[in-house]
């Protein structure tokens, strides 16, 4: 085993273990909290795959903003802070669904690994993603070749805006 | 992939950008001249609508494309285009005096349904899976927006909910078809896809078929195609009636023009290993969507039961992936959008504020009180029937020889019973209409512009009945794509 391969294994793990108990917390504050991990093992995922601006970006947004306003959304729900909430961990639930999972991971896995093997040297000929690590070179893709999806993002961005204040504006009566 | 973008490329866009800017002066007049804009933001949709379809038929007939490849401009795209934009209008037209009595706020409303039908016109004409997937972001969110408008109606706030929570679940399936599909071609680009396919290797990946069946259920979900169409009836009938017009035609048919262009146009190799799949959805989306509606007595809800059916005729045009079916793709579009909304425009008509009055019992002699309208509504039922002398019947007659030619016999049987079975519920419309006569006819206000928009959609059901070869010549040049 490599050191890159190492690295992947540990953060593979944390992303997936926090990632559980984000699903069967019963206290919804540190299911959340344990949802920065899972963010945060995405991020080293992306560091593995020579993506830095990108897990920056992850760290950034997930964790400084959308955590943050998850967080404050619970804290400000008065019934929410010290509740219960019975998630997903009745005996009866796993049992049915722990077969299901297995069976559709072994098909997943029956599917991906071989082709991957297999295709490998023709995904190899495909052209290079381009360095998309360095900032320099995503600018560059971003508003030369990408420049039009690029501009489109900041057209969803409008319609979320708009659409936001439509419901959340005050009723002026 | 180093494609400089040519300022020229720009050109192609002209129709996005004049309704681009058409949102944008909406919102501003809004911000600084409230009672202004509430009178005059229809209009200016209008014009801007308006402004788009001379555009896009000016760009009819030169095939151009942009962006590297991302953006194409052929015929099919500028008709399923038309399609869009007729619905737009006709959709405006409806909502003038739909968003006053409603008292919904006005400018956000026009901008929101202008933003929307940018995104589909960008999906129509994208030609690569990042475009695809944006631009189906574009005209979602401001669906899922509008769909919640009526804020102080708990239906249509649920209804808005339920749609975003299950859109963008379905868009998270096609991004995650369209990485795979990248996994196993190496490009989302899809002219490049369509020459990876030669290659033996790449068609066997199991990869690829798990990519294109992921976004066949993204895309599916769009159409509305079963076992994808949970939400349909429940957004339609929570949704203002106005908004499920709009998003009945312009939804579907940019749905669909990305569904042609990534199943026929990029995987057109694949087909016999999609065929299947779409088969058996087409055959689905057919019979759940005419059976279930026979047991409808909201109006809202058939007819989105009556969309989902829709559907499935245009999927088996998609199976049949000719040259008659790609013909007769854009022709079952545009028909669909006149009839269609001609039916939602009357049901507008006849919904009263906070929409009360949608079952069908409230049409019930609506003869004997508005003979114009019932005998409009008659037409559109007649339309969607499929019976002649109506533009659907045109359309149907066309997926059917499009099947016919594509040795489909199975389908077209499917196809036929359900249209026969579809019979029964479009005409009950008409016998409640007509047959019935209750003490007191139901009494509705049919303001101007809702006037205009049923006598065009009206007048447009019959012209492609009885000049189909109008837009045949258009489709023609569509068939040498092929």
């Amino acid at each position: 085993m490599t050191l890159h391969q190492i690295a992947f294994a540990a953060v593979a793990a944390v992303t997936l273990i926090s990632a559980v108990f984000v699903v069967i917390l019963p206290n919804i504050l540190r299911a959340a909290l344990f949802l920065v991990f899972t963010f945060l093992g995405v991020a080293g995922l992306y560091v593995l795959l020579n993506a830095e601006f990108l897990a920056a970006m992850q760290v950034l947004i997930y964790i400084g903003a959308i955590t943050v306003l998850i967080m404050f959304g619970i804290v400000l729900t008065q019934q929410l802070m010290g509740a219960r909430i019975r998630q997903a961990t009745q005996v009866r639930m796993v049992v049915i669904a722990l077969p299901v999972v297995l069976i559709a991971f072994a098909g997943l896995a029956k599917t991906f690994i071989r082709p991957f093997a297999s295709a490998g040297e023709h995904v190899a000929a495909a052209p290079a993603p381009v360095d998309a690590g360095t900032l320099h070179q995503l600018a560059r893709m971003l508003l030369q070749p990408y420049v039009l999806p690029f501009e489109l993002a900041s057209l969803i961005l409008l319609a979320a805006l708009v659409g936001a204040i439509v419901i959340a504006k005050e009723e002026k009566d | 992939m180093r494609i400089p973008v040519d300022p020229s490329d720009w050109l192609i866009l002209i129709p996005e950008f004049i309704l681009l800017g058409t949102a944008i002066a909406i919102l501003m007049i809004d911000a600084f001249a409230k009672a202004a804009s509430d009178r005059s933001s229809p209009w200016i949709s209008l014009a801007g609508t308006a402004g788009a379809i001379v555009a896009a038929v000016f760009l009819w007939g030169n095939p151009l494309s942009g962006f590297g490849g991302m953006i194409v401009n052929d015929d099919f795209g500028v008709l399923v285009s038309t399609a869009i934009l007729t619905g737009t209008a006709l959709a405006v037209l409806i909502s003038v005096d739909y968003v006053r009595r409603e008292e919904l706020p006005a400018g956000e409303y026009y901008a929101l349904i202008l933003l929307s039908t940018i995104g589909m016109l960008l999906m129509v004409s994208s030609a690569n899976l990042i475009m695809i997937f944006l631009s189906l972001e574009v005209l979602s969110i401001a669906l899922y927006v509008l769909t919640g408008f009526a804020r102080m109606r708990p239906r249509s706030q649920e209804a808005g909910m339920k749609y975003f929570l299950l859109g963008s679940f379905s868009a998270a399936i096609l991004v995650y078809g369209v990485a795979l599909i990248y996994g196993a071609t190496g490009t989302v680009d899809l002219q490049s896809i369509a020459d990876e396919l030669i290659s033996p290797g790449v068609l066997g990946n199991p990869v690829l078929l798990a990519g294109a069946g992921l976004v066949l259920v993204g895309l599916g979900f769009k159409v509305a195609a079963v076992p994808f169409q949970m939400w349909t009836p429940d957004v339609y009938e929570g949704a203002p009636s106005t908004v499920a017009a709009f998003m009945s035609i312009g939804s579907k048919a940019a749905a669909f023009a990305a569904l042609v262009r990534v199943l026929i146009f990029a995987m057109g190799g694949l087909r016999p290993e999609w065929l299947a799949a779409v088969w058996v959805i087409a055959a689905l989306t057919m019979t759940v969507g005419n059976l279930v509606a026979i047991a409808q007595d909201n109006i809202k809800r058939m007819l989105a039961y009556s969309s989902i059916a829709h559907a499935g005729y245009i999927l088996v045009a998609v199976a049949a992936a000719n040259r008659l079916g790609l013909q007769s793709i854009p022709f079952y579009l545009i028909a669909y959008a006149f009839m269609n909304l001609g039916a939602w425009a009357v049901v507008t008509a006849v919904t009263r504020k906070g929409e009360e009055a949608v079952g069908l019992s409230d049409y019930s002699g609506l003869f004997w009180s508005h003979p114009v309208l019932a005998g409009s509504m008659g037409l559109f039922m007649f339309a969607l029937a499929g019976i002649p002398p109506t533009a659907g019947f045109t359309a149907k007659i066309y997926v059917f020889m499009a099947a016919v030619a594509a040795d489909m016999i199975g389908l077209l049987i499917i196809a036929i019973v359900t249209t026969i079975i579809s019979a029964y519920f479009y005409l009950r419309v008409t016998v409640i209409m007509f047959m019935e006569r209750p003490a007191e006819p139901p009494v509705v206000t049919v303001p101007t512009p809702l006037a205009v928009a049923i006598a065009v959609a009206a007048a447009g059901t019959i012209w492609l009945f009885l000049f189909p070869g109008v837009t045949q010549s258009f489709t023609d040049t569509v068939a040498r794509l092929l």
